[in-house]
């Protein structure tokens, strides 16, 4: 939709279509909530079982990657809600230039967590299916468990965030290619909720994988 | 709340968190470091995604799945959080 008015047939005007658009995007997430909900909810069951294991297994994670990573997904949230910003002021260039640090952060964020972090757990022996696991103490079982949750989760998020470079990629190019005016940038938007979402669930998982048991 | 003023909330709340996490708490109670984290969240729906000033099925979308996650993260541990288990004699716990 590259007009500013237009609108498919079954929205009363252009304005009704991009609110019924973000309300959907909202429901969406709604379900996303849910979908993580039940990760969180075996962490919680998990540890309380395993209290000494969990907070061993949290002790051998990289903390300074974690607390980087954090950064670099807060920053790039922010970035993003400034190019929303931008365009809503007919400032196409600066959306381009947002969406552009904004994949690179998250580019960042992948490399760190993927190139770096995981192949780190791997050299370590902190897979969990691994033979020479490397917690291997008495009372500390649950580590094995920790390190189920701490793949699990971020393989996932990791996902997420894999989908949100993609939909990022096509914000550019549409703004490249003039679709978006202060009249009409709903994908702008919507896209921009979903990668604060999913800037939302890795806060929730910093804390649970690096903090929580670090103490 | 302007998108800077957002960042550097979110960073200060971060840092605060982290520090958080040095102190020495009880292990069980360990889970309140979490806290930084649930503002952090609200900071980022109001302050990234404009919820305050969208329209109100958003916020009740929001609400909805604040309430659905607390059910199921409160009936879900309400059993495991609250139940006793007894050690069956001369069998010592191994993980």
């Amino acid at each position: 939709m590259a007009s500013a008015v237009a609108h498919e047939f079954q929205f009363e005007s252009a304005p009704h279509q991009a609110s019924t658009a973000i309300a959907g995007m909202w429901l969406f997430l709604a379900t996303e909530v849910l979908f993580f909900g039940g990760l969180f909810l075996c962490w919680i069951y998990a540890r309380h079982a395993n209290q000494a294991g969990f907070d061993a297994g949290a002790r051998e994670t990289a903390l300074g990657i974690g607390t980087l990573n954090t950064v670099l997904l807060i920053s790039s949230s922010a970035v993003y809600t400034a190019g929303v910003t931008f365009i809503r002021t007919g400032n196409v260039r600066r959306l381009i230039h947002c969406c552009l640090v904004t994949l690179l952060l998250g580019a960042g964020f992948i490399a760190l967590k993927f190139g770096v972090e995981w192949r780190e757990d791997f050299t370590q022996h902190l897979f969990p299916a691994a033979a020479n696991f490397k917690i291997t103490a008495p009372g500390l079982g649950g580590a094995r468990l920790f390190y189920v949750f701490y793949f699990a989760s971020t393989a996932l998020h990791g996902l997420h965030m894999v989908i949100g470079l993609a939909l990022l990629g096509w914000i550019m190019l549409r703004a490249r290619r003039g679709d978006f005016s202060p009249q009409y940038h709903t994908p702008v938007h919507v896209v921009g909720l979903y990668w604060s979402f999913v800037d939302m669930v890795w806060l929730i998982l910093y804390p649970l994988i690096y903090l929580v048991g670090r103490g | 709340m302007g998108v800077l003023r957002t960042w550097l909330l979110l960073l200060a709340l971060g840092a605060i968190e982290v520090a958080a996490s040095y102190l020495p708490i009880a292990r069980g109670w360990r889970p309140i470091v979490m806290l930084p984290a649930v503002v952090m969240v609200y900071v980022v729906a109001a302050g990234f995604m404009e919820l305050k000033k969208g329209a109100a099925i958003n916020r009740t979308f929001a609400v909805a799945a604040v309430f659905w996650l607390l059910v199921l993260l409160v009936l879900g541990s309400a059993d495991p959080l609250t139940r006793t288990d007894y050690l069956v004699p001369g069998v010592s716990r191994t993980n």
